[in-house]
């Protein structure tokens, strides 16, 4: 018998798990329904079908600044971190160092920190430095929450690298420059194309750290907050709020997919 | 692997390794700058010694002191807790039959489903929230549902669904929830199932190979869990704050008006932030200690 | 042979380390340009002496047609103002303790006597305000300390009770309308330590709402706290008001007289003021203030006065629902010159309202309205 369910438990189990996922995608299912909805209040009962709201956002300047703003701070803050996460992980993943466990544990602790605190303490830093709140401050906060995700994602690619193709590489005469050049990083692009994305779309959606050290322009989630307070703008906040959600969902089932297959067949090669 | 003779003659004189810290130099410096220096900072705020407005000021435990001396704001920060903990709780209690499933039950499309959980998780916090804000109002889509088939009248809708403890709870608890069945799916994928078949073999009931095989196995998992969505909920503001209305103000809510709101007091909400920090990191430890992560060692 | 060496084990030569170093400062040159663009403005700033305004989100540039300063702009095409926002007057007096330094900015009445105390203002030159005799006296007079004019006025409004007529039946006209246990749930208070306690103040029958001392401050904190549970939501923004009256989750809330203006449209509502024994509504007024030492004094009045003018004061009443200080800038609306009182010049005053004024304490209240929501 298995012993880990029977069958009823397994169906029991099976039921339960399609409600949890129905629970996780009914709010983004409503929000899709109501996105084509006629009335500009999402209330039951529906009023009728129309595309106004999509075509509504798309003309609308301050949202689009915003998203345009909101990618450039990601895309910026992004290859800042993948950069530095690079060099990290290529310390990290050899052989130990003294003071290699206090490195690692201070490189990561920005995941564990809560933002309000963070926030606040760079808040405090730029205000002790006289710098205002602007785009730069906000790219330098995301940098630091977005490192931690780097390293982890390219340290274990690191080391799953078969070293003796760096050694070979070695014996052949290639300094160290060389063998990262065309050895080792080949090998980790997956892996830093994928911590690129996770740090992209990270701060794109952030909010929480960046309500401290924003200035005057405003950023994708900083926008949608405030958005959320003006009720004529909320059935177009519903909208690109769609879009946003289910494009993401592709990216990341598409990311995901991409990242196995390019691995295995960088494994096979 | 290379041969195993006595070390060769020290032949070259050891030069000092730049490579590692040549390395490390910029990320470690970027995260000195502007994480490590910074919560120095708060520290300073909360002591007097850097103080907002101009006046004399210098080293004082008086903010803390008030602190701890269970005021409102301790008051505070024990009501978030106990939210914190209720969702955490439920949380766990949900996705662990998740995990189980998916881990355990030999299905094919494991990975595929797991996805399926996890992936809500990695798209907008923002956007699931205002999802949610959207749905509970009083003429929200789950009120006027009930309106619409007659189940409740248009005077008296469900008023508890937003602004409210109960709204915290239930979006915090939406956001984490994929995120949470991961640690708990990982510990029970690496269960050594000769094991579970050893437990069938002695004639083990499901429940007893259960109680007594699998769940302390994955007990690490489910700390982890545990703490994955403690750790955060414990400091939140943005969903209290689109949410949570007046009864919903949590601690977070609380240190961010103290920097904002009508004449900041930058001393003592240094002096909750920093002691937010402080409970987490403690925490945090503890939960690496338990897990002995770091240096992975093989088996 | 050391088995765990690798090639990176290596001893890096000093080129190589440059090397290294140089790819990783590559990361650096994106910050650069940025850099380099904020100094040429600081420069640019002081060259050509750009004023600049410290002001609240929405009196910005990104004001429809800068139709408030237009004036100023005609005057001075090629000198459109910088500005800096303050999200309160709080955040105001940090920036500029931080060294920001605008020229100008925009506190309220109960700060003037603060900041006219604090040597950080100087007082304004009214002969170079050409609509400076327009302005309500009333709120002339509340802009000056010392027979010197700190602030010139500029938008103003109420604080009242706004409630749903065909759901809410107030026992009287008083603020106790807001705390009141038959209407649980669907009431909302203003997020400010200042008209909270002040109005518990009024209340509980206290000489003076503004300085209370400590025992009676004790006593509104409490009121307050005891009262909380009614309260749906506090709200920051008028239009996270206008949005749950419109949906029906509040039914009474302290609010402005254009949050009336929107209700109605939807609902029957009243905006009552709150007139039983010695109880006012509160009235608040904008007051700009120029800062000491500024290079600037001339463009500063110039931008003044363009806020002064009637057509300003047109706009600013029909576009953002606020009153305007002109005596002669009347709104298209008819409600909302019925919800301003514009007919009656003494609308902000006694016998009709209570003027914000200075609020000694105000860092104990602000601490006591922390606890209050903490609790």
């Amino acid at each position: 018998m298995d012993v880990a369910l029977s069958r009823n438990g397994r169906r029991l189990m099976r039921v339960f798990f399609a409600l949890v996922v129905v629970f996780l995608y009914a709010p983004i299912a409503i929000l899709l329904v109501f996105s084509f909805n006629k009335a500009s209040v999402p209330s039951f009962p529906l009023s009728g079908f129309t595309l106004r709201w999509y075509h509504d956002f798309i003309h609308n300047g301050a949202m689009r600044g915003a998203l345009e703003t909101s990618a450039m701070v990601a895309a910026v803050s992004s290859v800042i971190a993948v950069a530095l996460g690079i060099l990290a992980s290529v310390a990290l993943a050899r052989r130990g160092f003294r003071g290699k466990g206090l490195v690692t544990a201070l490189l990561l602790s920005p995941l564990v920190i809560p933002f309000v605190v963070l926030g606040i303490a760079m808040l405090l830093l730029f205000h002790v430095l006289g710098v205002s709140p602007s785009l730069e401050t906000v790219t330098i906060g995301h940098v630091v929450i977005v490192l931690p995700y780097t390293i982890l994602v390219i340290m274990p690619r690191l080391e799953q690298i078969d070293r003796s193709l760096a050694e070979a590489a070695y014996d052949l005469g290639a300094g160290p420059l060389r063998t990262f050049r065309w050895i080792t990083f080949p090998l980790i692009l997956p892996a830093i194309l994928s911590a690129f994305l996770i740090g992209f779309t990270t701060s794109f959606d952030e909010y929480a750290l960046t309500s401290f050290l924003i200035g005057t322009r405003q950023t994708f989630p900083i926008f949608l907050y405030s958005a959320l307070r003006f009720p004529t703008q909320l059935p177009q906040v519903i909208a690109v709020a769609v879009v946003v959600l289910c494009a993401s969902l592709v990216v990341i089932v598409a990311a995901e997919v991409w990242r196995r297959r390019a691995e295995a067949r960088l494994e096979a090669a | 692997m290379g041969g195993t003779a006595a070390a060769p003659p020290r032949r070259r004189r050891r030069r000092p390794d730049l490579t590692t810290p040549g390395l490390l130099g910029l990320p470690v410096s970027w995260l000195v700058v502007f994480f490590v220096v910074p919560i120095a900072i708060v520290a300073l705020y909360s002591f007097d010694v850097l103080a907002l407005f101009p006046g004399p000021h210098g080293f004082t435990l008086a903010a803390w002191r008030m602190f701890l001396s269970g005021g409102p704001y301790l008051h505070l920060f024990l009501k978030s807790v106990e939210m914190s903990l209720t969702v955490s709780a439920i949380v766990v209690a949900v996705a662990y039959p998740l995990a189980y499933y998916l881990a355990l039950s030999g299905t094919r499309r494991k990975y595929v489903l797991l996805l399926l959980l996890i992936a809500p998780f990695l798209t907008s916090y923002l956007l699931r929230v205002l999802a949610w804000s959207v749905i509970l109002g009083d003429q929200g889509v789950v009120n006027s549902f009930l309106f619409w088939t007659g189940l409740r009248s248009p005077d008296h809708p469900l008023s508890f669904l937003l602004y409210s403890r109960f709204a915290v709870m239930l979006v915090l608890g939406y956001v984490w929830l994929p995120f949470v069945a991961l640690p708990i799916f990982v510990t029970l994928e690496t269960i050594d199932r000769g094991l579970l078949e050893a437990a069938s073999d002695l004639y083990a009931s499901r429940r007893q190979a259960f109680l007594r095989v699998t769940l302390p196995l994955s007990a690490p998992g489910v700390v982890a869990a545990f703490l994955f969505v403690f750790i955060p909920t414990v400091g939140e503001f943005v969903t209290p704050s689109l949410v949570g209305g007046t009864s919903g103000y949590m601690y977070g809510n609380q240190i961010v008006d103290l920097f904002g709101q009508g004449f900041p007091d930058w001393e003592t909400g240094s002096v909750l932030a920093l002691f937010l920090l402080v409970v987490v990191s403690v925490l945090t430890l503890v939960f690496v200690r338990f897990l002995r992560v770091g240096e992975a060692r093989p088996a | 042979m050391d088995v765990e060496g690798e090639p990176f084990d290596r001893r890096l030569s000093r080129a190589d380390m440059l090397k290294l170093g140089a790819l990783a400062a590559g990361a650096g040159v994106v910050a650069g340009p940025a850099a380099a663009a904020n100094a040429a403005i600081s420069r640019l700033t002081a060259e050509t002496g750009r004023l600049q305004v410290m002001d609240w989100a929405g009196y910005d540039n990104t004001m429809p047609h800068h139709a408030m300063f237009q004036a100023y702009l005609r005057k001075y095409p090629h000198n459109k103002p910088l500005f800096i926002n303050m999200t309160n007057e709080a955040n105001a007096l940090a920036k500029i303790h931080a060294g920001a330094h605008p020229d100008l900015f925009r506190p309220y009445v109960g700060w003037v006597k603060y900041f006219a105390e604090s040597g950080l203002v100087q007082p304004w030159d009214t002969t170079l305000i050409s609509n400076f005799k327009y302005l309500n006296p009333f709120m002339v007079k509340a802009g000056q300390h010392n027979g010197k004019q700190y602030g010139i006025p500029d938008d103003w409004g109420f604080d009242a009770i706004l409630y749903r007529k065909d759901k809410v039946h107030p026992k009287s006209r008083s603020w106790s309308l807001l705390y009141d246990d038959r209407y649980k749930g669907k009431i909302s208070w203003y997020d400010d330590p200042v008209e909270n306690l002040t109005i518990a103040g009024m209340l509980l029958g206290f000489k003076n709402p503004w300085n209370q001392t400590d025992a009676q401050l004790k006593q509104s904190k409490n009121f307050l706290i005891s009262k909380k549970h009614l309260v749906k939501f506090i709200w920051e923004s008028e239009t996270q008001l206008d949005q749950a009256f419109a949906s029906g989750d509040i039914w009474i809330a302290l609010a402005w007289p254009y949050d009336w203006v929107l209700a109605r449209k939807k609902y029957p509502v009243v905006y009552m003021h709150p007139h039983v024994g010695r109880q006012r509504p509160i009235a608040w007024v904008g007051m700009f203030m120029l800062l000491q030492n500024t290079p600037r004094f001339h463009l500063a009045h110039a931008y003044v006065d363009a806020w002064s003018s009637a057509k300003s004061g047109r706009w600013l009443e029909d576009n953002y629902g606020y009153g305007h200080a002109n005596t002669l800038a009347k709104p298209s609306s008819s409600a909302l010159l019925k919800a301003l009182d514009l007919t009656n010049p003494r609308a902000v005053t006694l016998p009709n309202a209570y003027l914000d004024r200075d609020v000694p304490r105000r860092a104990v209240y602000a601490q006591l309205w922390d606890e209050v929501k903490a609790a």
